[in-house]
């Protein structure tokens, strides 16, 4: 058995890295709330925001986590044009149309990225990725730490967005009954694609958060798609504060997984939960308005 | 409202009858490529009638089918290596053990509908690929090897013609009978079917079953023809993604969408073969152009655009 | 009828051309190879296509090779097999049979070049890889027409704590090990690496395994940094490579003598780390300072011609390349059997070193344990060909 510090540290560890992910699987919650899709390019989005980093910090030396409001605008730049030219003209098929137009997006995105930066795995070299933050028994990477305050604060924001302004009462009309909304004067369509490019946006700068914690290369957006998908299925799809509960039980639940049989079961763990959740309380387990 | 034609079975059925019977001779006048080819699109094929059936009959869209092709594969493995069973009685056994699973997982497959149920067979395929990647019992990421030599390539196209022929029927039984009639209600609504005494779990259940034994059986097929597998090559997401994209890109729910997806994405992969650095890409720019202009697959194209509107659809 | 009819006149076109798509021209030795161009090892698959490509060149630039009295041409097709053994062992087949390849160049890792010699084997075609582990090559069958030149397990595992002996660096003799449940990840990890281990007097503190695509090693971390352990051998690819020196250096664990085989070898590992990679050690079967012919310049060449990082697999490929068209240029023949047994005869030192194959169709290229420091390698064992000292403890 671990002693107590290893494993405090590794449920520490495993929260602040569960709200880190939160933020980027917000990005898919949001996406599937109101547009009932399962945006299969978001692991690849994911990887649009980690590249952005990469390059603004090899390029401008500036801290890409200062640099985050430039790569949100930019991911999200790239989002509307895919909105209006692929999706809009498939608003009325079945779920499955958009779903595979945006699995075709996800592999074109994962073809060219090989073609224009190679398959090497980067990380985002900032000077603090690596230190550690230790308080007590309990030691943490410190890029965690400030990973998930950033995560919060932008959660925290998209929530206010959605629960506080004119923009997220249409969005959540949309939602809820997209005729409905339509009839008392909402712009759904205009809802969607500003709904499209935010969630876009959410996966971008937490991919941003994930290149500088971690690593990554042209293939590893499949991981974080599923990843985000159960975190999303844990918080209820569409909740914002939701979502964030959902990446912090995942991650402290996983972490324990970890630590009881091995962190090679740390994904196993995981999936199991989320079966488990889908097949018991498929609507999440966070109450309250979206 | 239109009154759509269903073609009687044993129209159908002897038509797939007629095709087994001429493509048994085929090894002695295709060459080598076109027998690897026609290989291919018949275990294509097969797990594409499955799925089609699941989607288009029962309204079930799933992402689970590499659960099904990795556990046919393992199965077989085991019972030729360990109990040196004969191939014909090996995929008697792989066709059971897939519906087993699926009867297994579906209590709780099924409480989930639309949306959460296809997610839901995609959390059950990756939860089966960590599980075979952990256990070392299984060979772990080393995976396993066949212990004698496969048989010969036509012999082996044999298996998966007599398999595909096998999938064809399994689907035009339950299409083109009275059985369609219960599937469609289903799918259609599964609360108002519940209402006039149609017990939708079971038909659900039905389709999933067949769906997952003929899965298994191409998976043991194909592992049979590789000589190795391991948990990423046939627990892999792709055999959900390949099977999926075929139908649509063919025309879910349409008889013929599995055919003609199959052959058209394995001639597409053969005409791409070429650009080995951007083959991906460009499958991807065709698949959005198709899904944009053909929103019934090929099939639904050819159709509309035919001079006779008499659609065969699977009820 | 008609839209049937109609579709099924499309299908039988498609399939037609399909079919009788042109191979190559009758006055061409065509080559086939099938890499990992897209997927998880996307990388590796393109060092392979860039040392294929370049000895194909070189032969062709010179003329060609010579089969039955005449010069031809080499045609090297490229397919690729999406890091999927299931498209490797399908594109060694299309290889073969539609492209008419006399021979066939390997794929990278274990089950992708399983994949692929399986596939030429029975259809008694040659094979030539590198990129797979001698040992986990050997388990699979006595090969007959296929050839690996790699390097050895187990003197892999044995290289870098021979390192820490000879350069006489003290420790507390308490070794942990990670690996990944691949191929080679089990072998040398799970088995040779506990065993040579207590051959050199230390204590196996922890032997853990995770998947080969895991991210999060918290606690595997943890419990070495517990149990103290001073030495720390891991077995993973690049990717699990940097994502664990970022953690333990996140975590505040640094043991004195840190060794990652497999992922800590291209030049990337050292690019996502920066100053983390100091002092890392890793086993290589090539470095361009190796005193081979045309090492040195293979090197260069990539990197001008890529813009890209070198790695020791342009090396590995080039090389098996070279076996295979010189085996043919000594068979004077496109016949599958002379060139196998013109394969058997080689005997020639390449770029990697002196290639021979055993009765178990391998070449054995000896290990080096290099050391990165300032983002570059140094050989520091055997001390006999250092090019710099042994960095220790770890910085």
């Amino acid at each position: 058995m671990p002693d107590l510090g290893v494993a405090s540290s590794s449920i520490v560890s495993g929260v602040l890295l569960g709200g880190m992910l939160a933020l980027a699987a917000l990005g898919l919650s949001i996406v599937l709330g109101v547009m009932r899709l399962v945006n299969l390019a978001h692991g690849d989005f994911l990887l649009v925001g980690a590249y952005a980093g990469f390059f603004f910090f090899t390029f401008t030396g500036v801290d890409p986590l200062l640099g985050l409001p430039v790569i949100a605008l930019f991911v999200a730049a790239l989002a509307i044009p895919v909105y209006r030219y692929l999706l809009q003209p498939l608003a009325e098929r079945g779920a499955e149309a958009q779903m595979m137009t945006m699995f075709a997006i996800a592999i074109i995105l994962e073809n060219v990225f090989v073609l224009a930066f190679s398959a090497d795995t980067r990380s985002i070299g900032v000077s603090y990725a690596a230190l550690p933050l230790t308080l007590g028994p309990v030691t943490v990477p410190l890029v965690y730490v400030i990973g998930f305050a950033i995560s919060l604060v932008a959660i925290l924001a998209v929530h206010w967005l959605v629960a506080r302004t004119a923009f997220g009462r249409d969005l959540r009309a949309s939602a809820a009954d997209a005729e409905a909304a339509a009839t008392i004067g909402v712009d759904v369509n205009r809802v969607r694609m500003l709904t499209f490019a935010l969630g876009v946006a959410c996966a971008g700068i937490g991919g941003t958060l994930i290149g500088t914690a971690f690593q990554f290369s042209p293939s590893s957006g499949g991981a974080y798609l599923l990843n985000s998908l159960a975190i999303v299925v844990l918080g209820g799809l569409g909740n914002v504060l939701g979502t964030l509960f959902g990446g912090l039980a995942l991650g402290a639940l996983q972490s324990v997984g970890g630590l009881a049989l091995g962190d090679g079961y740390r994904d196993l763990v995981g999936m199991a939960l989320f079966l488990l959740v889908l097949a018991f309380r498929p609507e999440g387990f966070a109450r309250g308005r979206r | 409202m239109k009154r759509e034609k269903i073609a009687p079975a044993p129209r159908e059925t002897a038509v797939i009858l007629v095709a087994f019977a001429v493509l048994w001779f085929a090894p002695a006048f295709i060459g080598e490529y076109g027998l690897q080819l026609g290989f291919r699109t018949l275990i294509y094929l097969t797990l594409a009638e499955g799925w089609n059936l699941m989607a288009g009959s029962a309204g079930l869209v799933s992402l689970g089918t590499s659960c099904f092709v990795g556990l046919g594969a393992y199965v077989a493995y085991g019972l030729l290596n360990g109990l040196d069973l004969p191939l014909p009685a090996t995929l008697v056994a792989c066709a059971l053990s897939g519906a087993a699973l699926a009867a297994l997982v579906s209590p709780a497959l099924f409480r989930l509908r639309g949306l959460y149920f296809t997610v839901g067979t995609l959390a059950l395929a990756e939860l089966l690929r960590l599980i075979m990647v952990n256990l070392s019992a299984f060979g772990g990421a080393t995976g396993i090897f066949l212990k004698n030599d496969p048989p010969a390539l036509p012999i082996l196209f044999r298996y998966a013609l007599a398999v595909a022929v096998i999938a064809a029927l399994t689907v035009t039984l339950c299409v083109r009978t009275r059985a369609s009639v219960i599937l469609r209600s289903v799918r259609d609504d599964e609360d108002a079917a519940a209402q006039m005494g149609v017990r939708p779990f079971r038909v659900k259940l039905a389709a999933f079953m067949l769906a997952s034994a003929l899965a298994a059986m191409a998976g043991a097929v194909q592992a049979v023809k590789l000589g190795a597998i391991e948990p990423y090559g046939m627990f892999g997401l792709q055999w959900s993604i390949d099977v999926l994209t075929m139908v649509i890109i063919g025309g879910v729910g349409a008889r013929l969408g599995p055919l003609v997806g199959a052959l058209f994405v394995i001639a597409l992969g053969e005409a791409l073969a070429d650009y080995p650095e951007a083959h991906i890409a460009i499958a991807g720019v065709i698949l959005i152009v198709l899904i944009r202009f053909a929103p019934r697959g090929i099939v639904g194209l050819a159709a509309a655009s035919g001079h006779t509107v008499r659609r065969r659809t699977l009820a | 009828m008609t839209a049937k009819a109609l579709k099924a006149c499309a299908a039988a076109i498609v399939v037609a051309t399909t079919f009788s798509l042109a191979s190559a021209s009758a006055d061409e030795i065509v080559i086939g190879a099938s890499l990992p161009l897209s997927g998880p090892l996307a990388g590796f698959g393109s060092f392979q296509q860039w040392g294929y490509k370049r000895a194909v060149d070189e032969v062709n630039k010179a003329g060609g090779i010579e089969v039955n009295g005449k010069k031809e041409m080499v045609k090297l097709i490229i397919r690729d097999d999406k890091t999927d053994p299931n498209a490797t062992a399908s594109n060694t087949e299309t290889l073969l049979s539609r492209d008419g390849a006399v021979a066939m160049l390997g794929s990278c890792t274990p089950a992708l070049v399983n994949a692929g010699a399986l596939v030429a084997e029975r259809a008694k075609k040659p094979l030539v890889t590198g990129c797979d582990p001698l040992e986990a090559f050997k388990s699979v069958r006595n090969w007959k027409w296929v050839w690996d030149i790699f390097f050895d397990e187990p003197e892999l595992a044995n290289a870098e704590l021979k390192a820490v002996q000879d350069w006489g660096a003290k420790t507390n003799m308490k070794l942990a090990i990670w690996h990944d449940n691949g191929p080679d990840g089990q072998v040398v990890g799970g088995k040779l690496w506990p065993e040579v281990a207590k051959s050199f007097g230390y204590e196996v503190v922890q032997n853990a395994e995770f998947p080969v695509d895991n991210t999060q090693f918290t606690s595997i971390i943890g419990e070495a940094k517990s149990k103290d352990a001073d030495v720390v051998l891991v077995d993973a690819i690049t990717p699990q490579a940097i994502a664990i020196r970022k953690q333990m250096a996140a975590e505040g664990y640094t043991p004195k003598v840190l060794n990652i085989e497999k992922g800590a070898e291209p030049v990337q590992f050292a690019e996502a780390l920066g100053k983390l990679s100091d002092g890392v050690l890793v086993g290589g079967y090539w470095d361009p300072s190796f005193p081979y012919p045309g090492a040195a310049d293979l090197s260069k060449a990539f990197e001008s011609e890529t813009k890209l990082s070198s790695s020791q697999h342009i090396a590995d490929s080039y090389a098996a390349a070279q076996v295979l068209l010189d085996a043919i240029a000594a068979a004077g023949s496109t016949d599958a059997g002379k060139i196998n047994a013109a394969l058997a005869k080689t005997n020639k030192t390449y770029v990697v070193g002196p290639v021979k194959f055993d009765e178990n169709h391998t070449a054995k290229l000896p290990i080096v344990a290099l050391q990165w420091q300032g983002g570059k390698t140094v050989i520091v064992w055997p001390k006999s060909e250092k090019t710099g000292d042994f960095l220790f403890p770890l910085p």
